[in-house]
């Protein structure tokens, strides 16, 4: 019979908040790469010049088809040795990888979202003479962003819980610090279930995030 | 980019597939038939029931799957409550058991929704004729509730077979796995990576095309 020590959670708390704190760094740096690449390639996908439409589609294919683990070994032990990428620190690997990961879906969730607007918006702004490129970010854009928030955010859940695959490249972030400190204490339950604590706060802010969003952005009738 | 390379390096890596499709397999099987439970509890009149249900879901759709996965793994054995002492597994065992709490989780939602979006009528009717609810669930309602969550199921279930490639952190020798050994001993590892991002991609266009079978088999026929 074994006791429990949670003790060694609160010993351990600086730790744990400094592997929070990196989560939170690659989740925040990873969603911003990941939503402007997703929203080139959502405009790619969309465009009239078929080699765009092609590339975006095959980016798409190619990223969702493989695991975020095997895009971060790809950002981790090969993209440093590409042109111009030589500065790549382990942590810019990991934004790199994650980021490059989750644009694939941003992708789909914009193109939905651009998709969902009536083409009769489309069609009154080119009746009134506005460019592509000023109707798209004044009039379809901004109709768009309501039907992607609920998407958007549960993807970015997801994009969360997936910073944890970085200590798959030795990044010492909530999952790794919590799985060094419970090879050195010994007291895994309690750290495992602490650090699980952790991410389930965080996921729970998003979600409420989520429901604030939607209220936000919804059509007031 | 030695293409030779990357050719070369697809028997050798080809051999964790093994794990790969078995741990995808097991941990489906488990998975949906605790995501039928699931949503079925969700759906229920009892509230004890739904509270679970919801709780179950919120738990292991709010953390990684990672942690699970380590829990299983490095916590078990030590958890000593009541009878159970210490549960001691292997990788794999470990491996199939967080697989399926994370995939009966997600798949609850899938079946969850798929059984609402069955017109309601359907259940009024079968109740008029005088079926028993466990009846018409299963002969009425479910059936139509497939239709609607075959894409989505796939969906998930391509998720959880790149999932597998995580099972690596705690030591199961699948196809990710023998792809860092290979390159951690020849540091070739652009193609090595390379030839296992092809592995995957192949593995999960089967899922695609698979998609689009079931989506053409259960397509209604009017």
């Amino acid at each position: 019979m074994r006791d429990f020590d949670w003790s060694v959670v609160g010993r351990s708390g600086d730790l744990l908040m400094a592997g929070t704190r990196l989560t939170l760094g690659l989740f925040v740096g990873s969603l911003l790469l990941a939503t402007v690449l997703g929203l080139i390639l959502a405009l790619m996908r969309l465009s009239p010049v078929a080699p765009f439409r092609w590339f975006a589609a095959t980016y798409v294919w190619i990223l969702r088809g493989i695991p975020v683990f095997v895009t971060l070994l790809f950002a981790f032990f090969v993209a440093r040795d590409l042109p111009g990428l030589g500065w790549l620190t382990p942590i810019w690997a990991g934004v790199l990888g994650l980021g490059v990961d989750a644009a694939a879906y941003k992708a789909e969730i914009i193109r939905a979202g651009i998709m969902a607007v009536d083409p009769g918006q489309y069609e009154a702004s080119e009746a009134l003479g506005i460019t592509k490129a000023h109707y798209m970010r004044r009039i379809i854009i901004p109709q768009s962003i309501r039907v992607m928030v609920p998407t958007y955010m549960s993807n970015s859940i997801l994009l969360l819980k997936a910073t944890s695959v970085a200590v798959g490249i030795g990044l010492v972030e909530l999952t790794g610090i919590t799985r060094q400190l419970s090879n050195s204490t010994f007291r895994p339950i309690e750290l495992f279930t602490a650090a699980a604590i952790i991410y389930l706060t965080l996921t729970t802010v998003l979600v409420l995030l989520q429901e604030f969003l939607e209220r936000r952005f919804a059509l007031k009738t | 980019m030695d293409w030779e390379l990357v050719w070369d390096s697809v028997p050798a890596i080809w051999k964790g597939a093994k794990f790969t499709i078995t741990l995808t397999a097991w941990s489906l099987l488990f998975g949906t038939a605790g995501a039928l439970a699931l949503a079925l509890m969700r759906l229920s009149h009892v509230k004890a029931l739904r509270w679970f249900a919801a709780g179950f879901g919120w738990l292991f759709r709010g953390i990684p799957l990672l942690i699970l996965l380590f829990f299983a793994f490095f916590a078990l054995p030590d958890l000593r409550v009541g009878p159970i002492d210490g549960v001691l597994l292997e990788p794999f065992q470990a491996a199939v058991l967080a697989l399926s709490f994370w995939t009966a989780a997600y798949q609850a939602e899938v079946i969850r929704s798929g059984i609402i979006a069955v017109d309601p009528g359907q259940a009024e009717a079968s109740e008029a004729l005088g079926m028993t609810k466990a009846h018409y669930m299963r002969r009425i309602i479910i059936p139509q509730g497939i239709r609607i969550m075959v894409p989505p199921y796939i969906g998930n279930s391509m998720t959880l077979l790149k999932q597998t490639s995580l099972t690596t952190l705690v030591t199961v020798p699948e196809m990710t796995l023998l792809t860092q050994r290979l390159f951690s001993n020849d540091f070739q590892f652009r193609e090595r990576i390379a030839a296992l991002a092809i592995l995957y991609l192949a593995l999960t266009t089967v899922f695609i095309i698979a998609q689009q079978v079931m989506e053409r088999a259960f397509r209604l026929k009017v």
